[in-house]
């Protein structure tokens, strides 16, 4: 069992539905201020202790490589991160591959600098209650040499759609002794240690933590993307290859490998089925024993991908090394079907996510290199995820079909990256340890 | 005694000369060489002035050590073995006539491999080449094919095991970048060759169908 009351709600608490909340990115200004600040904060901060159940609001907080070294944490101490931790997203961008359009030279402003330190997390399941806990955060700067360079409200009403129009965050890693069983569907449970920093990993070994043990136990790593939803290319995309609604809606759903709805194409192969998507004890449970071809979902399609599952991949892989705890949290105006311009493209709209593991800077690594922006894992050549990869000139995307594949042209960066940043989410205790870090 | 070092050959690195100036180095350094090598030298340089001038894409840097074309990259480790060391790894490989095939066939990146002792047994020549970087993989390595790693490399001096942190560190410092090196089709990864060999199958299928 882990130590629940010591690991931070976000880590294992999914979104509420409906859900609300706000992104706040903080610099800490001198390290006193920033010690304090942790001080006043601490209290206010959930722990995962009976996350199953629904408590709302809650805070949570994560702190940057910057941040660290702004709050005064000894050196021996700093050295001890990861290096791609230490160097941050930005400077990870070729590994990550954030060129192009994603280029960190691209990104909004308070990104990819060192400026960013803090990142705190509000959720809630009403706008009413979002506000009153943004207020206690807020409460805690007051008097504080702490900068607020962004603040952004989430949230994705009505229905909890995403900023494409779908149903998001449904396939979740389930983690050994957190205390719940798995969905079906879900899997054989995955060791904690893979997400939690302290519990052995799926090697039988706990990954290497950050020093003392205090700070890095029941702490884990967060990778924050934002990105910008290019909403117009998207539907011009849909109305290019479909004739009719029907037909475009297929199309979206075969990108994705389901319907907007959130049923899966392995369950529901030719027409949508809301009540399936709906249901979570059935949306998730399938696997590709009996679609080994991609009639139903594509090998290509953004769920095989970031879960393939059974799929044969071409490569020696284990599954379950790859996987990340997601908060996706959607921002800006709803899906529109109607927006075509490219002036659509830039209504801010889009989606923050935290991608959360024990590893998460080399998964997130290996999923834009291998998973993302490749398709030789899963014997598809060069093609990359419809929904959030890279898109070069000329890519297409496969829909494998009797007698012959469909091989749709004119896939654009539906997604495009607008900054990012590493957090450390530290234990209940270690946030304790940070405020009194000057030793 | 054999250092595992890069060695520098030359006085100026070759990428500021141009091909002229490349030509005249490499007449300088024949000067000593016997009349067989001065003569081989003229006559190849006839031939391949066009190339010097302008050079294929030169093989680009695989990560911290090894060198990379296109899609695949290649491994050459020279590695002291522990007494006995030789043996047993021998006697492994031989239990598979030499073939390393079913084991290496699962990795499914793996291009080809060489296992090379010498110096009477005392060291290892292991030579391989592979799609993209071999260190992606590591932890689906560990978890899936531990025992057959260290198997073979447990035979190699100073090993500390593939669950070992300090086992990329070694492997690195083992490891000598190739000064040259040759593949016919770089971009083809070996998923997509077999994909190729499936369509060309299936074509084959479909064409016997509509005569």
């Amino acid at each position: 069992m882990l130590d629940l009351h010591e690991i931070q709600a976000t880590v294992l608490r999914p979104r509420p539905a409906p859900y609300f909340g706000t992104h706040v990115l903080l610099r800490i200004d001198d390290a006193q201020s920033g010690r304090e600040l942790f001080r006043r904060l601490t209290p206010h901060i959930d722990s995962a202790d009976s996350w199953w159940r629904a408590v709302n609001p809650w805070l949570s907080v994560g702190i940057s490589y910057a941040g660290l070294k702004a709050l005064g944490v000894p050196d021996n101490s700093l050295q001890s991160f990861p290096e791609a931790f230490r160097e941050g997203m930005a400077a990870r961008a070729r590994q990550l591959g954030d060129v192009g359009i994603n280029d960190p030279k691209n990104w909004d402003a308070a990104y990819g600098k060192g400026e960013v330190h803090i990142g705190v997390q509000a959720f809630s399941d009403s706008e009413e209650d979002r506000r009153r806990i943004l207020g206690i955060a807020r409460e805690q700067i007051n008097g504080l040499s702490v900068s607020i360079l962004a603040m952004q409200d989430f949230g994705a009403q009505p229905g909890d759609l995403n900023s494409l129009g779908y149903k998001d965050g449904i396939d979740q890693p389930a983690i050994e002794g957190s205390g719940v069983d798995p969905l079906p569907g879900q899997g054989e449970p995955i060791k904690a240690g893979e997400f939690i920093l302290g519990y052995p990993g799926e090697s039988g070994f706990p990954l290497p933590m950050p020093q003392p043990e205090i700070l890095g136990r029941n702490g884990t790593y967060v990778g924050f993307r934002k990105y910008q939803s290019r909403v117009g290319a998207f539907n011009r995309f849909l109305q290019t290859h479909g004739n009719t609604e029907a037909e475009r809606e297929l199309l979206a759903a075969k990108l994705v490998g389901r319907w907007r709805s959130g049923a899966p194409l392995v369950l529901a192969p030719d027409v949508d089925d809301p009540t399936l998507g709906a249901d979570p004890q059935r949306n998730n449970d399938f696997n590709y024993a009996n679609d080994l071809r991609g009639r139903h979902a594509p090998f290509g399609c953004h769920i095989r991908r970031m879960n393939p599952r059974d799929t044969k991949l071409t490569r020696l892989t284990d599954v379950k090394l790859h996987r990340l705890i997601r908060r996706g949290t959607t921002y800006g105006p709803p899906y529109d079907p109607n927006a075509l311009s490219e002036a659509d493209d830039e209504v801010p709209r889009g989606a923050y996510f935290l991608f959360i593991s024990a590893k998460a800077m080399s998964t997130i690594e290996f999923l834009q290199q291998e998973w993302i922006n490749d398709g030789n894992f899963i014997g598809i050549g060069d093609e990359r995820d419809p929904i959030i990869g890279l898109q070069e000139e000329g890519a297409t995307f496969t829909i494998p079909k009797d007698p012959v594949r469909r091989l749709v042209r004119g896939i654009e960066t539906f997604n495009v990256l607008r900054g990012g940043e590493y957090f450390f989410m530290p234990s209940i205790s270690a946030l304790k340890w940070l405020a009194d870090s000057q030793r | 005694m054999f250092m595992a070092n890069q060695t520098q050959i030359g006085t100026a690195p070759a990428a500021e000369l141009t091909g002229e100036q490349k030509i005249q180095q490499l007449r300088e350094l024949f000067a000593d060489a016997t009349e067989v090598g001065k003569t081989a030298l003229e006559n190849v340089i006839k031939e391949l002035s066009s190339q010097v001038s302008e050079p294929p894409p030169p093989i680009e840097s695989a990560g911290r050590v090894g060198a990379r074309l296109g899609k695949r990259s290649e491994l050459t480790i020279i590695v002291p073995l522990v007494p006995g060391g030789a043996a047993r790894l021998r006697t492994f490989l031989q239990l598979l006539g030499g073939n390393l095939s079913p084991g290496a066939t699962k990795v499914g990146t793996l291009h080809d491999m060489r296992f090379v002792f010498f110096d009477n047994d005392t060291r290892l020549l292991f030579a391989t080449s592979f799609d993209g970087d071999w260190d992606t993989y590591i932890d689906d390595f560990i978890a899936l094919i531990p025992d057959y790693l260290d198997l073979m490399d447990s035979a190699w001096e100073g090993w500390p095991g593939i669950r070992d942190p300090g086992a990329k560190d070694y492997l690195i410092k083992h490891q000598i970048t190739a000064e040259g090196w040759f593949v016919a089709e770089p971009d083809l990864t070996l998923a997509e060759i077999q994909r190729l060999k499936r369509i060309g199958k299936a074509t084959d299928e479909f064409l016997d169908k509509v005569q």
